[in-house]
């Protein structure tokens, strides 16, 4: 057993092995090399500066262009503005509710009815008007570019493989980066936030086209054909209506997807909207108005999401319309009744005492708990954080831990880890022995001060495992790009704080996903909690944490975990209940019991679909790192903030793009993973 | 009385309906410039299609030669992968062939423009599919009129047309009906209702009833033939099911791997099977049922017969006419339905027709 050769090393320990030996290397010269660990300034071009210059260039030559788009996209976003705030406020609910009847009945109603009721005493009406209307004239948009791609794609096939790529890329890079060179081309104001959520929203729209146009049964198509249709009346009388339900998924995620980006695009400020507002009042420390304005925000999701998801029901059916009209019509009523009585929405501040209830008691609870906040806190700073950020050697200080780190410590720590190694691998475990080893070599030195000849080593090791020697390929040559544009130092903090709040994620969405399958109870007290983390824009996610926690590392790696944790526990749970019946009845005939039917047929059979779910949490907890660089974070969602704020074009490009690149990467090793599981299980 | 009538709709007219001369169809990378390649170095359609498989590529239809006559009820079998729904839908354009000639009605419709293939099948051409493709999104009379409104029919027009073929295919009443609130035989009606509501003179059918139930699918087929005797469609079949091939058809070809192995009337394939393949096909065939005196009976020119008249007539079949010679061993006469004297059978010939399959 013990005789293991080179050649007879299994791909993965053999990648183990290579970045143990590089990483080991490394940790040994660094003293002779200082250039080892830390990559020579000399050595970085100026690739920031190259990018901002030349992307500036092209900014300017469009800029003309983009200020007479801007101008005229003034128009229609002021007529939608007026309207939404000319309409008394009776008969815009009773339009909504009306809305909410024909679609969902007299359940989508009373939300309608109770959330918009909420929103007016709230007194954040008038703002939140704003930010509909912002979203009102982006989606449209959206739809048509997105409508437009996704028909192109499925029209010209040699379209297709770009569109998807690039779809892909516009998936990662965050949304903090879109809004820079945007801020150049259409300068300040309420127009960068449209072009952005309209930007950010079409992908979705498009990719659910082109889906919904492809999966149209193939004999329809042939039929509309044979009927005699030319191309247009196929596409418009057959296919696009037969694909109406994927379409309509899409409409939903475009229409979540600008609300989301219309609160984020408010960081650039200088537009009354309910984004804008809770930013302010965060920034004043305001907790109670900024939960307030956080749960208009909320509650627009939520109507919104909702209403337009029955439009993607497989069958669906409306509800009388005449209760609609008569709501209507009752609106229209009260509203002529009551004209001049109604007043300004934005003076409905009936929830004002209760915000300030919520501040003072929050002001207490805090001072109150002080001590215990501040440990869990601390504990998981010094414990947990710290050290993977530092490494063992530099975290460990009578301040922290009660004692200092010595080298003889670091000597002890290897051999112990040496020895837990040898041990896995007597046992034939080769390369968890291996994987024991590196773990420990991280956690010494800590992931922000890896060197970068094991990273890059490593990543691409860990690549050619999970899609052979052309992903290798793509990781090292994009790393590369990080490496010599000078964001490598900051790509490694973005990489150390999404990558223990992923870890979290996987052990806490594990569990809670494996609870969820094993107890419909706890997956009908999970599952409203999940739909509505969903369903809640990034931005919100913010207030509670800082509320608590105040700024810092700890509130966003809390608010990433809180966000990506969700993806994680809905796959873990799937994963593990769609094990097909007769795998179970199998397993229940050889006589296995619970424990083992999991451990044994569940869990295998579930291990693509749980590793698919750590992929989404992966893009969610990169898609929160920009977000929470508002409320402090380092690494490159910082440098993408400062850039946004500085109107850097050149840094807030390359940061994004090196945002983009870790999540691509990641992404990719996943998906590969995911992939050969499922070979493996003939699926 | 029903192939009475066919036979004098075969005969009606001189152009085939349908021509297929030399029809290849490849599937794979730069698939029709190897198949040029490879029809001018090799003769046979074998070696051509060898060599094409050596390269990775799919020979699905291979060197495919027929003709249908007007008014025929052609019918082509196979197993799955034999090739026959890629050849139907050569024939129907859908895909365009890699190498042959297609003519519909005389007219060469390879190299028909766009435009043309359209009025084409707006007018001429009906297809009815192996999975109905009825649009979800329409009801039964939408569904039917479709063809219609393509081609600009007024709605009251359309519809009322669609109405009267719905009645023909027994749907009445469930004109406003979505497909999915119909069951799989109702949905195929539809399908067949939509195919013929333009008044086409070649049907295509892509195995229309194999994904029923069996009793559906008989009282289908009955129906079907109903209907084609109304008609006289022109009519392109697609089964693997041989009974059904044998039960509808006034030919079949029977394909094999994207050749074409034999054609000829369900008696011929019954009784005289070129090869293996076909002879298994036929093997749990009642061939009594389905082949009749006149393809085993003898000129009665140059064959004497004894003095028993057990009144065999040319359209009986095999099973019905060795009933009445059951004790009969001296060779008897055959008469048409005027009571001419048209041939000659041995009642020993008779139950070795029956046989074939066990002999080998």
């Amino acid at each position: 057993m013990s005789r293991v050769s080179f050649a007879s090393l299994s791909a993965g320990s053999l990648a183990a092995a290579i970045a143990l030996i590089v990483g080991a290397l490394c940790l040994l010269l660094e003293g002779l090399m200082p250039w080892l660990s830390i990559f020579p300034k000399e050595w970085v071009l100026p690739a920031t500066e190259t990018v901002g210059t030349g992307v500036k260039s092209g900014l300017t030559f469009l800029k003309p262009a983009a200020r007479i788009f801007s101008a005229l996209m003034a128009y229609p976003m002021a007529a939608t503005n007026y309207v939404l705030s000319a309409v008394p406020w009776p008969l815009l609910i009773a339009a909504t509710v009306a809305l909410g009847w024909r679609l969902g009945g007299i359940k989508m109603a009373a939300m309608a009815a109770i959330g918009l009721g909420l929103v007016l005493v709230s007194g954040y009406w008038p703002q939140g008007m704003n930010t509909l209307a912002l979203v009102a004239v982006s989606v449209p948009l959206a739809l048509v570019v997105g409508a437009g791609i996704g028909i192109l794609a499925n029209e010209f096939p040699a379209f297709r493989a770009p569109v998807q790529a690039l779809l892909d890329v516009m998936q990662t890079v965050p949304t903090f980066a879109y809004l820079t060179p945007l801020l150049v081309l259409f300068g300040f104001g309420p127009v960068v936030g449209l072009i952005a959520s309209a930007i950010y929203a079409a992908p979705p729209m498009a990719r659910n086209v082109l889906l919904g146009l492809q999966r149209v049964e193939h004999e329809v198509k042939e039929a509309a054909i044979m009927a005699g249709g030319t191309r247009i009346q196929q596409l418009f009388q057959v296919e696009i209506p037969a694909a109406k339900v994927q379409i309509m998924v899409g409409v939903n995620q475009c229409l979540m997807a600008a609300l989301s980006m219309v609160i984020i695009a408010a960081v650039i400020g200088g537009f009354n909207d309910i984004g804008w507002e809770v930013l302010l009042t965060m920034r004043k420390a305001q907790f109670g108005p900024a939960m307030l304005a956080g749960a208009v925000i909320v509650i627009f999701a939520i109507l919104i999401d909702r209403m337009s998801a029955t439009l993607a029901q497989e069958r669906r059916q409306l509800w009388d319309g005449r209760v609609s009209l008569g709501i209507l019509l009752l609106g229209l009523i009260i509203s002529l009744v009551f004209w001049s009585r109604i007043g300004d929405p934005g003076s409905y501040q009936l929830m004002d005492p209760l915000a300030d209830g919520l501040d003072s008691w929050l002001t207490d609870f805090t001072r109150a708990n002080a001590e215990a906040l501040t440990s869990f806190k601390n504990g998981v700073m010094f414990y947990v954080l710290l050290p993977l950020r530092i490494g063992l050697d530099q975290a460990i200080l009578p301040f922290t831990w009660g004692f200092q780190w010595t080298p003889v410590m670091s000597l002890w720590f290897y051999g112990a880890a040496a020895l837990v190694g040898a041990a896995c691998a007597l046992r034939g475990q080769v390369t968890l022995g291996l994987v024991v080893l590196i773990a420990a070599g991280i956690l010494e030195t800590g992931v922000s001060q890896l060197s970068w000849p094991f990273v890059l080593a490593g990543a691409a090791a860990l690549s050619w495992v999970a899609g052979g020697p052309r992903l290798a390929l793509l990781s090292l040559v994009l790393l590369t790009t990080i490496l010599v544009s000078g964001l490598w130092e900051r790509a490694l903090l973005s990489l150390y704080l999404s990558g223990a709040a992923v870890f979290a994620c996987a052990v806490l969405g594990g569990a809670i996903g494996l609870l969820s399958a094993v107890s419909p109870l706890a997956w009908r007290i999970v599952r409203p909690i999940c739909d509505m983390l969903q369903t809640i824009p990034l931005f919100v996610f913010l207030i509670p944490v800082l509320m608590v926690f105040q700024i810092g590392e700890f509130s966003a790696f809390l608010a990433i975990i809180a966000y990506a944790v969700v993806p994680m526990i809905r796959y873990t749970r799937q994963g593990l209940i769609s094990t097909p019946d007769d795998m179970i009845e199998a397993a229940t005939a050889s006589g296995a019991t619970g424990w083992q039917m999991m451990r044994d047929v569940r869990a295998p059979y579930a291990a693509p679909t749980i590793l698919l779910g750590l992929n989404q949490t992966i893009l969610y907890a990169f898609a929160m790192l920009v977000i929470a660089a508002l409320i402090g974070t380092t690494g490159l969602g910082q440098s993408i903030y400062l850039a946004l704020g500085k109107a850097d074009v050149g840094l807030g490009i390359s940061a994004g793009a090196a945002m983009a690149i870790l999540a691509l990467i990641a992404d990719r090793i996943v998906q590969g993973f995911a992939q050969e599981r499922k070979k493996a299980l003939g699926l | 009385m029903i192939e009475a009538a066919r036979e004098t709709a075969v005969t009606g007219s001189d152009t085939p309906a349908i021509s297929c001369q030399n029809v290849w169809q490849v599937f794979g990378e730069n698939a029709d410039s190897a198949l040029e390649k490879a029809l001018s170095q090799y003769e046979t359609a074998d070696e051509v299609a060898a060599a094409l498989r050596a390269q990775g590529l799919v020979p699905a239809v291979q060197d495919a030669n027929f003709d249908v006559k007007e008014g025929e009820l052609f019918v082509i079998m196979g197993l799955s992968g034999s090739g026959k729904s890629t050849l139907i839908r050569c024939i129907s354009q859908l895909l365009p062939a890699s190498h042959g000639e297609i003519r519909i009605e005389g007219e060469d419709i390879v190299s028909a423009s766009k435009a043309r293939l359209i009025e084409l099948r707006r007018k001429t051409l009906g297809m009815v599919f192996q999975h109905f493709g009825l649009f979800p999104h329409m009801t039964v009379a939408e569904n039917v009129a479709y063809p219609l409104k393509v081609q600009g029919v007024k709605k009251k027009a359309r519809l009322a047309k669609a109405k009267e073929v719905i009645d023909l295919v027994d749907l009445s009443g469930r004109e406003d009906r979505f497909p999915r609130e119909l069951s799989g035989g109702q949905r195929q009606r539809v399908g067949i209702a939509r195919s013929l509501v333009a008044d086409c003179s070649v049907w295509f059918l892509d195995e229309p009833f194999s994904a029923l139930d069996p009793l559906i699918r008989r009282q289908l087929q009955d129906e079907f033939l109903d209907i084609q005797e109304k008609l006289k469609t022109t009519i392109v079949f697609i089964t693997h099911d041989i009974n059904e091939a044998l039960k509808l058809a006034d030919r079949i070809a029977i394909m094999r791997d994207g050749k074409i192995v034999q054609i000829g009337t369900p008696a011929d394939i019954v009784l005289n099977p070129v090869d293996d393949y076909v002879r298994e096909f036929s093997k749990d065939v009642a061939k009594g049922r389905h082949a009749h005196v006149a393809s085993v009976m003898k000129d009665p020119q140059n064959h004497p017969f004894g003095a028993d008249d057990p009144g065999l007539r040319r359209d009986m079949t095999l099973d019905a006419a060795l009933a009445r010679c059951m004790d009969l061993y001296e060779p008897v006469p055959v008469r048409d339905a005027d009571g001419s004297l048209v041939g000659v059978i041995n009642p020993a010939d008779l139950a070795a027709a029956l046989q074939v399959e066990t002999d080998t």
